[in-house]
Formats: C-alpha cells, sequence, structure tokens
C-alpha cells in the first residue's frame, strides 16, 4: 500500500504539527522548549499541576487537552515514540511548585521507562511529583495483570477529573485519590478494521485481510472475541460493551459515561451508530448514561476502527466532569 | 568502536526496520538505532566517565522512544561504574562498566532474557565479557559478541512480552526481535575492532 499523506520532510513532522497545532489554539496553548506543550496562561501556582508524556503521531492525543481546567502540560516524544526522560524532567522542573504534581503516564514500554527515570531524578532534586498510571485496556482479557494492561484513550476523562480537582484547589495526594478510584473504574476495549502506514517510513502497521475485523488483540479472542468476519454496528457494540461491563462492574442504578474514541479512519457517522447501541444496551440494564462523547482523540494515524470507554462514576466524579474546562478538545 | 558499530548499524538499518515491524512493533527500530548513532558521534570526552555521560546526554536529548531511553540508561549506568579520570580501563574494569550499564537498564525495564527484547543480547553479552575477563580484552568482546548473537537468534521462536510487538501475541513468534539482533551487531562491531 503507497503511502498518501500530506506531509513535508518526514524528520521534522512533530515540530511541524505541533506548530499548526499551537497556532490554532493560540491563546490556549503554547510550545516550550521545542516539544512541551503548556497552556498560554499558566495555573497559579498554588496549585497542583497535571503533566503527562506520549508519542506524537496520535493527535489530538492528549495534546488537546492542555489548558483550563484539565492538563498543564504535555511532553511530547517523536513518530510513535515517547519523549525522552530529560525532556520530561524539564517540564516537571518547569512546573515545580510547594502543592506538588501529578503525573499521568498511560502504560506503555516506552513511556513507563521515560517516566521511571525522569521521577527518580525528580524526586532527588526535591520536586513533589507522584504518578498516576493508567492501564485500562482490557485486550488482553478482563483479569489481565494490570502491569500488562496498555493505557489508552481512557486517560482522558481521567485527565478531566483530576485536572478538575487540581483546579479547585484540592491538595495533591486527595487528587491522586480521586484519580485511582477513577482508574480502577474505567475499562478500554479497542476494535480494528484496517491498518495504517508509518508516517515517517511508510510501512505498514497492524494489516487485517479486507473482510476482517479484529476486537481486542485478539490474542485467544478472551475479550470481545478476536479476529472475525466484519459485524454490524449493533453486533460491535454489543459484543464490547459485555466485557466492559464485567470489567468496570457498572450495574442497574450506577451512573456511567460511554465514549468512543475514533482511531482515525472510522466516521462520526459509524461511531454514532456504535454509541447508540451501547448506550441503549446500558440504559436497558438500569444504568443511568450520562451524556459522553464520540470524536477522535487518541488516533493511530489512518487506522480504522475505535475504542470503547467505560466509566463507572463515583459522585465526586461527577461533579468534577460537569466543572468548567477550556481546553482545544474539551469544553465543558 | 562507537564508530564501528555506528556504520555496522547502519548497514543494516533497513534490516532492523523489517524484523519490528515483522514481530509486530512499529517498524521503525532501524531509523531509531540509527538516530541514536548519529547522536553519539558528536559526544566527546576526555576520559570514560565524561565520554559515557556525554553519549547517554547526547542521545536521550536527540533520539525519542524506548531506544533513546534504554541506550540512555545503559550508558548512564556505564559511565558511573568507571572510576573518575580513567583514560584507560583493564579487562575487569571494561566487565565492571558493562555490568554497571546493565544494572541501570534493570531499573527501567523488568524485561529479562525470554521476553523478546534487546536483553536477549545483552544480559548474555555482559556475563560472557565477565566470564572471560582473564583472557585478554579481544577474547572478551569475541565471546560477547558470540553471546549476543546466540542470544537474539532465540528470541525468533519467543513471544513478545514487552513494547507494542506484545500487542500480537503468538503473532509475534517467528521474527528474531530487532532490539537483540541490533544489540547482536553492536558487540560483534566492538569484537572487530579489537581484533
Amino acid at each position: 500500500m503507497p503511502m498518501k499523506k500530506f506531509i513535508n520532510d518526514p524528520a521534522n513532522l512533530t515540530t511541524e504539527l505541533l506548530e499548526g497545532f499551537a497556532l490554532c489554539y493560540k491563546g490556549k496553548v503554547k510550545i516550550v522548549s521545542d516539544k512541551i506543550v503548556v497552556r498560554a496562561t499558566p495555573k497559579d501556582d498554588g496549585k497542583v499541576a497535571i503533566v503527562t508524556l506520549g508519542g506524537a503521531g496520535h493527535e489530538p492525543a492528549l495534546s488537546g487537552f492542555v489548558g483550563e481546567g484539565m492538563l498543564d502540560a504535555s511532553v511530547v516524544g517523536d513518530i510513535f515514540a515517547a519523549p525522552g526522560a530529560p525532556k520530561l524532567l524539564e517540564a516537571l522542573r518547569m512546573l515545580k511548585r510547594e502543592a506538588g504534581i501529578v503525573l499521568v503516564t498511560l502504560n506503555h514500554a516506552g513511556d513507563r521507562m521515560s517516566a521511571a527515570k525522569a521521577l527518580r531524578e525528580a524526586q532527588k532534586e526535591g520536586i513533589r511529583v507522584r504518578e498516576i498510571v493508567t492501564h485500562e485496556d482490557i485486550s488482553a482479557g478482563v483479569d489481565t495483570d494490570p502491569e500488562e494492561k496498555r493505557g489508552l484513550a481512557g486517560c482522558i476523562p481521567l485527565c478531566k477529573v483530576i485536572g478538575a480537582a487540581a483546579e479547585q484547589g484540592q491538595g495533591l495526594d486527595d487528587i491522586v485519590e480521586i484519580g485511582e478510584r477513577f482508574n480502577r473504574q474505567m475499562a478500554t476495549l479497542a476494535v480494528a478494521m484496517t491498518g495504517c502506514t508509518h508516517p515517517q517510513n511508510g510501512g505498514p502497521i497492524a494489516v487485517l485481510p479486507d473482510d476482517e475485523m479484529e476486537i481486542g488483540m485478539g490474542q485467544h479472542g478472551e475479550a470481545g472475541g478476536g479476529r472475525s468476519k466484519l459485524l454490524t454496528a449493533d453486533e460491535t457494540a454489543a459484543r464490547m460493551i459485555e466485557p466492559l461491563t464485567q470489567a468496570t462492574g457498572v450495574k442497574a442504578g450506577d451512573t456511567a459515561m460511554l465514549i468512543i474514541n475514533g482511531v482515525g479512519a472510522t466516521t462520526l457517522m459509524e461511531m454514532f451508530i456504535v454509541y447508540r447501541r451501547a448506550a441503549q444496551i446500558l440504559a436497558a440494564k438500569g444504568v443511568n448514561v450520562i451524556p459522553g462523547a464520540c470524536g477522535e482523540y487518541l488516533t493511530v494515524q489512518e487506522m480504522a476502527g475505535f475504542q470503547m470507554i467505560l466509566c463507572k462514576l463515583d459522585e465526586d466524579h461527577l461533579e468534577l466532569l460537569k466543572a468548567e474546562a477550556r481546553t482545544p478538545y474539551w469544553t465543558a | 568502536m562507537i564508530a564501528a558499530a555506528g556504520a555496522d548499524i547502519r548497514a543494516e538499518e533497513k534490516l532492523f526496520s523489517e524484523l519490528d515491524a515483522a514481530e509486530g512493533g512499529d517498524g521503525d527500530h532501524g531509523t531509531a538505532i540509527v538516530t541514536a548513532f548519529n547522536a553519539m558521534a558528536k559526544a566527546d570526552g576526555d576520559d570514560f566517565k565524561t565520554y559515557l555521560k556525554n553519549l547517554s546526554d547526547r542521545l536521550q536529548d536527540e533520539a525519542c522512544g524506548s531506544t533513546s531511553t534504554l541506550y540512555g540508561t545503559w550508558l548512564q549506568g556505564m559511565s558511573e561504574a568507571v572510576p573518575a579520570n580513567a583514560s584507560e580501563l583493564d579487562a575487569g574494569g571494561v566487565a565492571a562498566m558493562f555490568r554497571g550499564g546493565l544494572d541501570e537498564i534493570g531499573f527501567v525495564t523488568r524485561a529479562r532474557v525470554g521476553d523478546k527484547t534487546l536483553m536477549d543480547a545483552l544480559l548474555p553479552a555482559t556475563d560472557a565479557l565477565a566470564a572471560a575477563q582473564t583472557q585478554g580484552l579481544p577474547a572478551m568482546f569475541a565471546a560477547a559478541a558470540d553471546a549476543a548473537e546466540k542470544g537474539a537468534e532465540a528470541t525468533g521462536p519467543m513471544r513478545a512480552r514487552f513494547g507494542r510487538a506484545k500487542n500480537l501475541g503468538e503473532r509475534s513468534i517467528g521474527p528474531r526481535d530487532a532490539g537483540a539482533a541490533s544489540m547482536a551487531c553492536i558487540f560483534r562491531a566492538f569484537a572487530k575492532t579489537l581484533n
């Protein structure tokens, strides 16, 4: 499959996309030190800062949620590659404060390594920072060891919740408690329909046969059934919402939020059709489904498919989700 | 030695990317490891400690991703394991330097032999250096290169447990691990330089 993308020199992808992002959302975000996305107007130093890290090529990714009510900084790496520990450490130094910093790390090998190194250095320097690792992907099975589960788009509502708590002036330990509780009560399942090309070398990634799709990672089909012939939107929604319900423990009388994150080539039309069925199934179980989201947040180039995220909400989470936010990709 | 390894790595860039793609990674390990060597080529230092630290800093500043962090950490650990101001190291000092690098990597990854990562080449190579330290540097690095190649070869039938290839589960079985293959290439280049 030949690569068809609107790009310039593949070596400059990350720098150029961040330049465009900052120009487009002028007044909300800016880029400092080449690859650190920060708020245009920094938050009061007396409040806990929220920082995250991740590779590029997944736009808007977490940089889309830097702004009032959510993140203070997003440290960006290169295409599909975590930023190095020195860059992350630079961001932690920049945001050093008495109130402390929460670092949100998605569970991927490269991100975890950079975070581990940067955290060790930061602690040596007396920077007060605590880490929340998100690992809500149930693709390899609901009962998989959390260390083995990937962090997917569930980090976005988590950042909304802890970002709002930080904005209210809550303390570091309380914010971590709120975040970890949210972390335990959310789950994500991914489905893929077509692969994509690596924007730097044009190589194919995750190629699937024309008439097949894959729910989860398809190792043994633990969650959702693995590879299968194409299913309808309703069948797909049903097959995904069941393990998510099981993983989160959502039951009648609970309040929950459902998010569909398109990974690149799946249309909003499809996402809404799937959302509709998944929300209907939850409602039929007696679950109170609050307003959610369908859109492209954490993408993988032109890959077709989506991630379905289910979050069981406590009373405080509900309030924090409603709190004011003004970021490029989440406004409340 | 770094320059020689860099030349051999550049010659195999495409192979490393292909191996990475074949085992279920992003297919960019060749690019990553070449970027790492390009960054390291700019480092300098009058003694081992300074030079190794400079290599580590250059690499982590200019390259991203797991390769950057793993190699940066490896070099940092080596730097910490050599005495200050040393411009020459004996066989024992070299073995200790590589041991220090390996110990430091253990801080950032839980991967061990059998997980289909660069550790499958690096661990046996480091052990081989220590085991052969009475035989002089050329013999030490020849043993290390053999051990690293054997380790990399053994990753073929393994199922990946780290990195993106992990997501493929059993479908990651077959090709050698790209990170182990490039590590073996580096040890072979070291051995050739000393011979």
